[in-house]
């Protein structure tokens, strides 16, 4: 500013809280004597009405351009005496607030003297840095009423339907040829009848039927630009090679030459390269695996409806949202080959293996064979790829294991009584509501349980037979079980491409490779990224109880953005002084919201900072080699201006 | 009308500073032809004497470099100060201290200890040491300047008007300068002269072969690479002063391949050429563990060296801070 | 001014961690010594070394750069960027002969009062017996 710095520097007694161990007197006397200081004035309580109308006062009589406030911490108030000096014509960022309460008075109680030079110093530092303080403009987006939903199993479809009920325009995209997510693979759920493609059918007919949601299923994120209120979004649909004119016939499955195994069945079945996830699937079309297929064509020659289109090409497709909510979900614990003797016999299986088999509309119609005869002594291992069981393993507990491995053992003893079953746990934890029950019921139903505090030893005997031996905890003795069947409980682990999506949305994540809320507790749903919302076991194992609240709760939460026509953003961001900016682009890669461009025009060729994906951190000023970049409200001469208050007389 | 008139003195310098006027080559003609060279030890006799008899303010401008290390200097400056309007700090040396600045990382007992004493190369069994004074045999005192504690940039010792940078400025630089001050048009007072008020990248060749984000994963010492001239040297994990050095010089070292060693000094706005320097290098060390950073880093063996070269005497802290005295 | 007061330390702190932890210790009334000035910056990656310079400089006995614990900074990894400089720093610092104890770069979570209060009482201790900074008189104005 070209004008002289008029400071009014306001001193709040807190009732007793600074004034009782800072001299007030003494401070203001001295404040008094500062270069630029032309009003000092202290009240009990700054922040109250009357306290705000001495500073309002004092800016019209003393014609000020400048306030410093010793008070509480900024934290606390700062922005009720920003809006304050907005009340009285003043620019709010003309305001330099001075923490002499939490970092003074009550931290120095016990040493008056001290506590009241030190008062001294801190508002002497900030009548400094107020001098060299200049208007700034708030800075204001318009929020876009969209919203993108990246996932399609049960939280994802959840917050979809929870937007579209309140009117706003969802994208929900999913990156498999079906929506659903691995609740779909679930088969019949603990206290209820339903299927876990029951639930999903139910969230997908409510999904499907309100046309304010757009699914695009095959689908992936590219890119993400823009921020809160305004992300720009790239999307890639990759081909499916098979169109809506599909009728469900399966003659192509018939004569397509390529078996793999289904991965919807979790390699239980084997399906074709032309192929429908499940029965039920959603949406109801066929899909080819570009991977397996061969090209040899013969589904197109047989295909009546003519819907096989083998020439179709990835689609680009783009949009804009205010907020974007990340619903990726997990993926099953995969144990390694030999982990628990995984992969050495078909008769050791993951407990999702499990629920596929015993599921009616399963590959095997409910039946649990092994080697075509019903196994008698089955073992199951909990806790496996969890609890640091194994050196391979998560170290956290995946929390819906112990439930589900109990509902499955309690829907085998129901099929086949005769069954000699195992549970080996570490502990027992069926926290949720009525898994309790099922834990006594399971003991009732003579399901035996030992605990085991070293991984079990699963030995595959020479003629096929298993054996699995353990220390168990309760009994202290070492334990061999013959085994026809060994169920592992696998865990929940973050799915293995998440790192490239959450560094597209620029989310952080966990030492696990979970996603990051903002807060645990405070901000469960929220990522640090204004405008990103987390849902369901993206962030964390659920049950899909969890999973379906937590879709809900991210949706509140990005309704609660969208309904606002305007975001406001503090204008302490970076700004390139373009006359000294020399193009050395150092800005640029020290970013971590990539807010700064190159701008070239012509001869010119500048760093540029977009406002809108500025945080204010800072980082680039200072990293800037000839000092064109600095940070409003932290410029270089401002902090300097502090550190030469602080030590010079 | 009388031709302006011209001092140049050297301090604690090279001679490369004197070598670059020379450099001009024939336009050193047409500067005879403009000015009056009343004092230029180097190339032509004229005495202190000689100086001290013009009038106070008679020099239009006093051309000086080289750092103030001996009480010769001070007293020479401070001279020539008197009897000039204009001071122009030519060269790294008397703007920021230069390469022999770094001596103030040492005391001047310990440089002398060292050099007259301690040295592999030394033979001193007298133990003789340069005095301010001695008496020789003829009952005639002799004397020598005193080395003073530290080394200091002109202008911590007189008021300087101007600076051109450089160790030593290339011709161009020289000449622009030069034009500068007979063109009557003169820039506030303490600017830097015939350079760039960006930095050498803005300048460089090689800065458009910059991929968007500027990161290094290895420290490179410049004999452990052959660098590729084509592509940003800084990219190439040398440590290139470029970003934080003032442009000007038409990168010359870049274009021979070395990374730029910073000789023409700070932009305006920094402080602490240095402290700026291990700023912006750091902050492109591209690992997020403390013990990669710790090695990354540790690939500098010589961080004063290689970020304070030109510019200790100029930097807040001058030197080594136990070294000065009273 | 109380020629007492002395050792004075310089503070830059962190708004979302370290400003909070100092918030903090004063809510939990805990008491550590005066001798600590705080500069308030968005994040230790805004701590340009210049001012850690100027402090030493004009006088500063100490500086304590507090940042967020790594991972854990609320823009990412600005204070990856301070450890980066402040590595490099360090070492220049003992060059200049600024004893190491008056120099610490510390993370400090929004949660730790208590180690900021370790860290404040441990870098006093260390520095008292070295005195005030040898810093020339006609350096700290001019």
């Amino acid at each position: 500013m070209s004008e002289e710095p008029r400071i009014g520097v306001y001193i709040c007694h807190c009732g007793v809280n600074i004034a009782g161990s800072v001299n007030i007197r003494e401070v203001v006397e001295y404040i008094k004597n500062l270069p630029n200081v032309v009003e000092v004035r202290d009240y009990i309580f700054m922040c109250s009405a009357p306290g705000q109308e001495i500073i309002k006062e004092g800016i019209k009589k003393c014609n000020l351009n400048r306030v410093v406030v010793a008070a509480c911490s900024p934290t606390m108030h700062e922005h009720t005496f920003r809006n304050v000096l907005s009340e009285a014509d003043m620019n709010p960022y003309l305001l330099e607030m001075v923490n002499i309460r939490e970092q003074c008075s009550w931290v120095h109680s016990d040493n008056k003297e001290a506590a009241t030079t030190k008062a001294k110093l801190l508002i002497r530092m900030a009548v400094a840095k107020a001098s060299l303080l200049e208007p700034l403009k708030e800075i204001t987006f318009k929020v876009n009423k969209n919203v993108l939903i990246i996932g399609g199993g049960i939280a994802g479809l959840s917050a979809a339907r929870d937007l579209a009920a309140k009117g706003f325009k969802v994208y929900l995209v999913e990156r498999k040829p079906v929506i659903g997510g691995n609740a779909a693979r679930l088969g019949r759920l603990a206290h209820t009848e339903l299927r876990g493609i029951d639930v999903v059918k139910e969230l997908s007919r409510q999904v499907t039927s309100n046309p304010n949601i757009q699914i695009h299923v095959d689908t992936e994120l590219v890119n993400v630009d823009g921020s809160v209120g305004d992300f720009k979004v790239k999307l890639i649909k990759n081909p499916r090679y098979v169109n809506e004119n599909c009728n469900l016939c399966g003659e192509c499955v018939k004569v397509c030459p390529v078996e793999v195994p289904n991965e919807y069945e979790f390699g239980v079945s084997k399906r074709k390269a032309i192929y429908l996830p499940y029965k039920e699937a959603y949406p109801p079309i066929y899909t080819i695996d570009s991977e397996n297929c061969t090209r040899c064509f013969e589904c197109v020659k047989v295909c009546p409806t003519n819907a096989v289109n083998l020439a179709q090409r990835p689609e680009e497709i783009e949009l804009r949202v205010g907020a974007i909510i990340l619903a990726a979900g997990h993926e099953p614990y995969e144990p390694l080959t030999g982990e628990f003797g995984y992969g050495i016999s078909s008769r050791i299986v993951t407990l999702f293996q499990l629920e596929r088999v015993l599921d009616e509309s399963g590959p095997t119609n409910g039946e649990l064979k092994v080697d075509g005869v019903q196994p008698k002594n089955i073992v199951f291992i909990t806790c496996v790829g969890s609890l640091s069981t194994t050196p391979n393993a998560y170290p956290y507990c995946s929390r819906m294991c112990c439930s589900s491995t109990i509902k499955n053992a309690l829907i085998v003893k129901e099929k086949y009584p005769e069954a000699n079953m195992y549970i080996l746990h570490r502990d027992i934890r069926t926290y949720s509501r009525g898994d309790e029950q099922l834990y006594l019921k399971a003991g009732e139903a003579l399901i035996r349980f030992a605990r085991y505090r070293e991984a079990p030893n699963v030995i595959v005997n020479p003629d096929g037979t298993i054996n699995v031996r353990f220390f168990e905890e309760t009994i202290q003795e070492e334990v061999s079980l013959p085994a026809d069947l060994v169920v592992l409980s696998v865990g929940m682990k973050p799915p293995r491409d998440i790192d490239r999506v959450r560094t597209i949305v620029k989310v952080g994540c966990g030492p696990e490779g979970f996603l990051r809320e903002a807060h645990l507790k405070l901000r469960p749903v929220e990522a640090t990224t204004d405008g990103v919302y987390l849902a369901g076991t993206v962030t964390g194992p659920k049950n899909i109880i969890e999973s379906i609240e937590s879709g809900s709760a991210a949706a509140s939460k990005a309704s609660a953005l969208l309904t606002k026509e305007e975001v406001k953003v503090e204008p302490l961001i970076a700004v390139v002084d373009e006359e000294r900016c020399s193009g050395c682009s150092i800005c640029i890669g020290i970013c971590p919201y990539n807010a700064i461009r190159l701008k070239t025009q012509g001869n010119i060729r500048v760093a540029e900072v977009d406002p809108a994906l500025c945080k204010g951190c800072g980082a680039c000023a200072a990293s800037c080699p000839t000092g064109a970049m600095q940070q409003f409200g932290f410029k270089d001469t401002q902090l300097k201006s502090q550190v030469l208050a602080a030590l010079i007389e | 009308m009388d031709k302006p008139k011209i001092a140049l003195y050297w301090c604690a310098s090279c001679g490369g500073c004197e070598e670059a006027v020379v450099d001009l080559a024939e336009k050193i003609l047409d500067v005879v032809n403009l000015v009056d060279i009343v004092f230029w030890p180097v190339a032509m006799d004229f005495k202190v004497e000689d100086v001290e008899k013009l009038p106070d303010g008679s020099i239009t401008a006093s051309f000086i470099n080289g750092g103030i290390r001996l009480s010769e200097h001070e007293e020479m400056v401070k001279l020539l100060r008197r009897k000039s309007k204009l001071v122009i700090a030519y060269g790294a040396c008397s703007s920021w201290g230069g390469i022999p600045g770094l001596a103030n990382l040492y005391s001047r007992e310990e440089i002398l200890r060292y050099v007259y004493h301690e040295a592999p190369t030394v033979e001193n069994p007298q133990k003789i040491q340069p005095q301010t004074e001695t008496k020789a045999e003829e009952g005639v005192t002799l004397e020598l300047p005193e080395f003073l504690p530290r080394l200091l940039p002109l202008d911590l010792v007189v008021d300087v008007d101007y600076y051109i940078p450089g160790c030593p400025p290339t011709p161009e630089v020289t000449w622009k300068a030069i034009e500068t001050l007979l063109s009557g048009n003169l820039p506030a007072k303490g600017s830097v002269l015939g350079a760039l008020d960006k930095s050498l990248c803005y300048d460089c060749p090689l800065n458009e072969t910059k991929p968007e984000k500027v990161l290094i994963k290895d420290i490179k010492r410049p004999h452990e690479v052959i660098a590729d001239p084509s592509k940003c040297l800084l990219t190439q994990g040398l440590t290139c002063l470029g970003p934080v050095t003032r442009g000007g010089c038409g990168a010359l070292c870049i274009k021979a391949a070395m990374p730029c060693t910073g000789c023409f000094g700070p932009l305006d706005e920094v402080i602490d050429y240095g402290g700026k320097a291990i700023s912006y290098f750091a902050s492109i060390v591209d690992y997020t563990d403390e013990q990669e950073i710790e090695r990354a880093l540790g690939k500098i063996l010589d961080p004063m060296g290689i970020f304070y070269r030109y510019s200790l005497p100029a930097s807040r802290l001058r030197g080594k801070i136990t070294v000065a005295e009273k | 001014m109380s020629q007492d007061f002395k050792p004075r330390i310089v503070v830059f702190a962190c708004n979302w961690c370290s400003y909070a932890a100092l918030d903090l210790a004063g809510t939990s009334r805990m008491k550590y010594p005066p001798n600590f000035l705080v500069i308030r910056v968005m994040c230790s990656g805004r701590v340009d070394p210049q001012f850690i310079l100027e402090a030493f400089r004009r006088g500063a006995d100490g500086v304590l750069v507090a940042g967020c614990h790594p991972g854990d900074c609320h823009y990412i990894e600005g204070n990856i960027k301070a450890l980066r400089r402040m590595t490099l720093l360090k070492r220049v610092l003992e060059e200049f002969g600024i004893e190491k104890e008056r120099f610490r770069l510390e993370w400090i979570s929004a949660s730790e009062a208590e180690k900021f209060v370790r860290v404040a009482n441990d870098m006093l201790e260390k520095i008292k017996p070295l005195g005030p900074l040898h810093i020339e008189e006609v350096h700290r104005h001019g």
